[in-house]
Parts: C-alpha cells; sequence; structure tokens
C-alpha cells in the first residue's frame, strides 16, 4: 500500500516542478514523470484483470502525446511543404 | 465527500465554470487561445458527467469533443488562409 | 478510493487548470492540459468503467495533435 502513495506524491512533486519551471524544453520530462506516476496509479488501484490493459493504453497515448509537443516545438516533422 | 456530493461532482463544478470564463475573456485574444481554453470546460464536463456512472455518456462525449477539436481548426486554417 | 489517492488527483486537476489558464504561451498551455487530463484517470478507473479508460486514453491525445496542427502553421508563419 506504501507503493501507491509514493506513486502519488511523485505525481504532485512532478506537478509543482513543471508550474516553477520557465523553459518550455524543461517542462516536457516532468510531463514524463506524471504520465508514468499515472499510470502506476492506474495500475495499483483496483484489483482487476482488466486494469493492466487500461494503464498500458494511458501510458501508449500520454507518451504519444507529449512526444508530439515536443516534436512540433523543436520543429521537426516537416509538413507538406 | 463535501456536503453529501461525489468528490467529481465538486471538481467538475469547479473546472466547468472557471474553464467557461477562461473561454469567454481569453487572456491573448486570438483563435488559437479560445480554442486550447475550449478544452478545459469539455473535461470539466466529462467529469460531472462522471458522477452519475453512466458508460456510454462518457465515450461518446469524448468522441464527439476530439471530432468537433478536429473540426474547428480546420475552419480556423481555412479562415487564416483567406484572410 | 482512498483519501490521500483522491487529493493527489485533485491537486493535480487543480493544478493543471489554473496553469493553463494563467499561461500566454500554447505550448505551456498544451503541457498543462496535459497534466489536467491525467489527472481525470484515476476518478474514472475508481468507479470502474475501464473500458471507458481505456477508450478515453486512445482518443484524448489526438485533440492534442489536431491543436499542434493549427500551432505549427502559426509558428512557421
Amino acid at each position: 500500500m506504501i507503493a501507491i502513495y509514493l506513486c502519488a506524491i511523485i505525481a504532485v512533486y512532478a506537478a509543482l516542478r513543471i508550474i516553477t519551471e520557465r523553459n518550455t524544453m524543461r517542462k516536457l520530462p516532468f510531463l514524463n514523470v506524471i504520465s508514468f506516476a499515472v499510470t502506476a496509479i492506474i495500475a495499483l488501484l483496483l484489483p482487476h484483470p482488466l486494469t493492466i490493459l487500461a494503464a498500458a493504453a494511458f501510458f501508449v497515448g500520454s507518451t504519444f502525446e507529449s512526444n508530439a509537443i515536443a516534436s512540433t516545438w523543436s520543429g521537426g516533422m516537416k509538413r507538406n511543404g | 465527500m463535501i456536503a453529501g456530493y461525489a468528490p467529481e461532482f465538486i471538481l467538475g463544478l469547479v473546472v466547468l465554470v472557471a474553464g467557461t470564463i477562461a473561454v469567454a475573456f481569453p487572456q491573448p485574444k486570438n483563435y488559437l487561445t479560445r480554442l486550447i481554453n475550449l478544452e478545459i470546460p469539455a473535461f470539466g464536463l466529462l467529469l460531472l458527467m462522471l458522477s452519475y456512472n453512466e458508460a456510454l455518456a462518457l465515450l461518446t462525449f469524448g468522441a464527439i469533443s476530439v471530432l468537433s477539436t478536429f473540426i474547428y481548426v480546420r475552419v480556423i486554417q481555412k479562415k487564416e488562409a483567406a484572410a | 478510493m482512498d483519501e490521500i489517492i483522491m487529493a493527489a488527483s485533485a491537486i493535480l486537476i487543480l493544478i493543471g487548470m489554473i496553469s493553463a489558464i494563467v499561461n500566454l504561451d500554447p505550448f505551456d498551455k498544451l503541457i498543462s492540459l496535459s497534466i489536467l487530463i491525467s489527472g481525470i484517470f484515476p476518478f474514472i478507473v475508481d468507479r470502474g468503467l475501464l473500458d471507458v479508460a481505456i477508450a478515453l486514453a486512445l482518443i484524448a491525445p489526438l485533440s492534442t495533435v489536431f491543436i499542434l496542427m493549427a500551432c505549427q502553421k502559426r509558428a512557421s508563419s
């Protein structure tokens, strides 16, 4: 039961680090930290066999979103000229 | 459990009201800020609908929110290309 | 749900909401919106609506990608 509390504390700490950071590029690793912590909270919250599938889906979606933000911010992904 | 309501209900009301005020009076007054602020009351309403345990309503609302965002982005791009 | 997990999710939602309203740069607003979406998911899973959680986790990043298409067109020009 101590693991899920630790994940909640890590998520809140990473959120506080994000809002006190000025540079946009330095915010993105802490966004990944929030993603991992919330994935662990989802996986540990209910004793149900479908929970691990929900955690995997959230992990894939959140990582995809963070990578899309980082790729657009750094000017990559040339789209139709 | 505040005053007999579920915590999702109170939190959804707060997010819905604050997001609606932020959409109505955006700080840099352009289309992009208003479109990003429009996502906040959408998730507030989703959190409010969560407290009634309707799975099909949540699925439909999430899908329609993304679809309307796509249509708004297309309309904004067409309007900025014309102007 | 446990009280500490519920309080952490509520703090995550409130931080994301306030930071998404206050920030001025579009990328900062999108990052804050991602914090808000992350705070919603423990509430959905705690209700037992796991199919809704799976569908919403796969659908919600598409909204951010669609907004990023508008951001990219504005930033390049």
